[in-house]
């Protein structure tokens, strides 16, 4: 009678902690929003608050396409010790239809200005130095994939492809809690086979479109990889970060062992050296082929017109060591792993990492009167903060909202108690 | 006979008799000893008080030597022993230097790990004193053993046979060196 007392409100907590929560990420994301949209409307130059939306939404929808990504790969390997944390990921999914919600700005804005953002749009468009985007041969040549109606058709398309496996996914998952029946994992099995090649290949089309296009000229087979690596890192580091959230808070504990966080942190370890792997042959390759339609990239992320220093040069060595080798010297660590202060540290750490690694693959594309990359710490850094907070708001908001709608662990998976013994 | 003693073995049914035995021996501060189990028993290294392998600081190292030989090699025979411009590229730089550099580091960590692996177990070992026991090859189907070797600062013959039958060991035999 005692101990039904002290446990009913105990259980009753968490969703009004979720629900309280999820009001507070609502209240961050608009103010974010609303911010960004300030930025907009008042920026003397509005070109940065725009771009720096674009690096927002990009950063978070990475980080669900990791998540989208991991839960198949989850079943397509049929595996035993994650089936808990897949759950977790599972509610992140729940932000993908509002993230293509926050992308139709960028579409209106690319039908009502076309060039504003992404150059190659307008076809009059000047460019530096010579001619215009329709007299250049470079893009010519590639105006079958680059042009507006493709864009526009193809992102709604990444979005629907995502938003349906997703829907696909968590309601065979939270119908097996329901109804128990085994049948639903192999449903979310078949729906991984057809998923995962299909996440892969419009992951890689949407890093093209939204962000490699920016500068059309250049050529690089490894820019989807890359993307993928961070999509992969954003949603382990995600998951270390609700992990140790929800253990503390309680609702894991018990659930979770020390194996757990090293299974994943092993996870985290392989793909920070993916990272490294896929970033460091793209610039290798680059180096050694010496080509001009392909240096430039760098060039401008090193050295301004007059042969000065800039600033990305120092935010590209930032991200060989903050990216990689820091890291990857902690994640060898069984300590660091299995410490949950320290490997959220670790999580946050990267997710600040990636968004600076989204900010180098954009940002300079921006550029001063001299053609020059404008600098990375600028007032457009500060429109990416709130554009960040603003879309990564309504995205936590989506997830504390599908938090409370199902069991914590999907109890009647037929590898739950795998999960829950997980051993070395 | 005590001179040439290996030690002591104790037979136990289950696996959980074993495991709440090793950690009695465990906790009467014995190092030199060791189980014997058909299969993996999963905690029983916690039970034992053993500590996580030290194989991983052995891989590391191999994979720092394996990354120096690399950047080593390449900048010797590149920019000094045999100078040959390539490309237009400099006689030496880690840039190209680093896919080998990786490869080594890689080929050194596994011959590390693996020779590591081997060293610090001692395989192969062609005699074990456990051999000569009678019953030692029902450790592979459905027995397990405890072994507390002679050299261990705190084995004395009567005490630890006491131990081990307290701890619910039957059949507890002395082994031949």
């Amino acid at each position: 009678m005692t101990s039904q007392a002290a446990t009913a409100p105990a259980a009753l907590a968490p969703e009004a902690a979720n629900a309280s929560a999820a009001t507070k990420a609502l209240t961050a994301g608009l103010v974010g929003l609303a911010l960004t949209a300030l930025g907009v409307a008042f920026s003397p130059d509005k070109h940065g608050p725009v771009m720096s939306y674009l690096v927002g939404v990009c950063y978070w929808t990475a980080i669900a396409i990791g998540m989208l990504l991991m839960v198949m790969i989850h079943h397509i390997v049929d595996a035993s010790w994650s089936v808990v944390i897949r759950r977790q990921w599972e509610h992140g999914l729940a932000a993908f239809k509002w993230l293509g919600l926050l992308f139709v700005p960028l579409l209106i804005l690319a039908w009502m200005k076309p060039g504003y953002v992404w150059p190659w749009m307008d076809l009059n468009h000047p460019l530096h130095g010579h001619g215009t985007v329709g007299a250049d041969v470079l893009y010519q040549k590639k105006s079958g994939f680059l042009n507006l109606p493709m864009f526009t058709g193809m992102t709604a398309g990444f979005y629907l492809i995502w938003i349906w496996l997703s829907a696909r996914l968590r309601k065979a998952s939270f119908t097996q809690d329901a109804d128990g029946n085994a049948g639903w994992t192999s449903t979310n099995r078949v729906t991984s086979a057809f998923g995962i090649p299909l996440a892969a290949l419009s992951l890689t089309f949407a890093a093209i479109y939204w962000m490699k296009s920016l500068e059309y000229h250049w050529f690089s087979t490894m820019y989807g990889v890359w993307f993928f690596a961070n999509c992969v890192r954003g949603a382990l580091c995600s998951a270390v970060v609700i992990m140790v959230w929800l253990y503390r808070r309680g609702d894991l504990k018990g659930v979770l062992n020390t194996n757990h966080f090293h299974s994943i942190g092993q996870l985290m370890l392989a793909f920070t050296v993916f990272w490294a792997y896929v970033t460091f042959s793209q610039y290798f390759l680059i180096w050694n082929a010496n080509v001009p339609e392909e240096t430039f990239w760098y060039n401008i992320r090193e050295l301004n017109h007059d042969g000065s220093t800039n600033q990305w040069w120092w935010v590209g060595l930032a991200l060989l060591f903050g990216h990689f080798v820091l890291p990857f010297c902690a994640l060898l660590s069984y300590r660091y792993k299995v410490t949950h202060h320290i490997i959220r540290r670790i999580a946050f750490w990267v997710l600040t990492v990636i968004l600076v690694d989204i900010c180098y693959n954009t940002l300079p594309a921006l550029k001063d009167a001299h053609g020059d990359a404008q600098p990375f710490l600028s007032l457009n850094l500060l429109w990416v903060l709130t554009s960040v907070l603003g879309v990564g708001g309504v995205c936590v908001w989506a997830f504390l909202r599908s938090l409370g709608t199902t069991k914590l662990i999907p109890i009647r998976d037929p590898r739950i108690t795998e999960c829950l013994t997980h051993h070395e | 006979m005590a001179a040439s003693s290996y030690g002591l073995i104790a037979t136990f049914e289950t696996p959980a008799a074993l495991y709440h035995a090793a950690e009695k021996v465990r906790d009467a501060g014995y190092k030199n000893w060791d189980c014997i189990t058909p299969f993996p028993v999963h905690g029983l290294d916690k039970a034992m008080g053993l500590r996580r392998s030290i194989v991983p600081r052995i891989s590391l190292a191999g994979g720092i030597t394996g990354f120096c030989t690399g950047m080593t090699m390449i900048w010797w025979t590149g920019a000094v022993d045999y100078t040959l411009t390539v490309g237009g590229k400099p006689l030496f730089s880690p840039m190209f230097a680093f896919p080998i550099s990786y490869e080594l580091t890689i080929l050194f960590t596994a011959f590390a790990t693996i020779g590591g692996m081997f060293f610090l177990n001692g395989l192969p070992m062609h005699y074990h004193p456990v051999l000569k026991y009678d019953q030692i090859k029902r450790g592979m189907d459905d027995t397990f053993f405890i072994v507390i070797e002679a050299r261990d600062p705190r084995f004395n013959l009567a005490n630890t046979r006491t131990l081990l039958e307290q701890a619910g060991g039957t059949e507890v035999k002395e082994l031949e060196a």
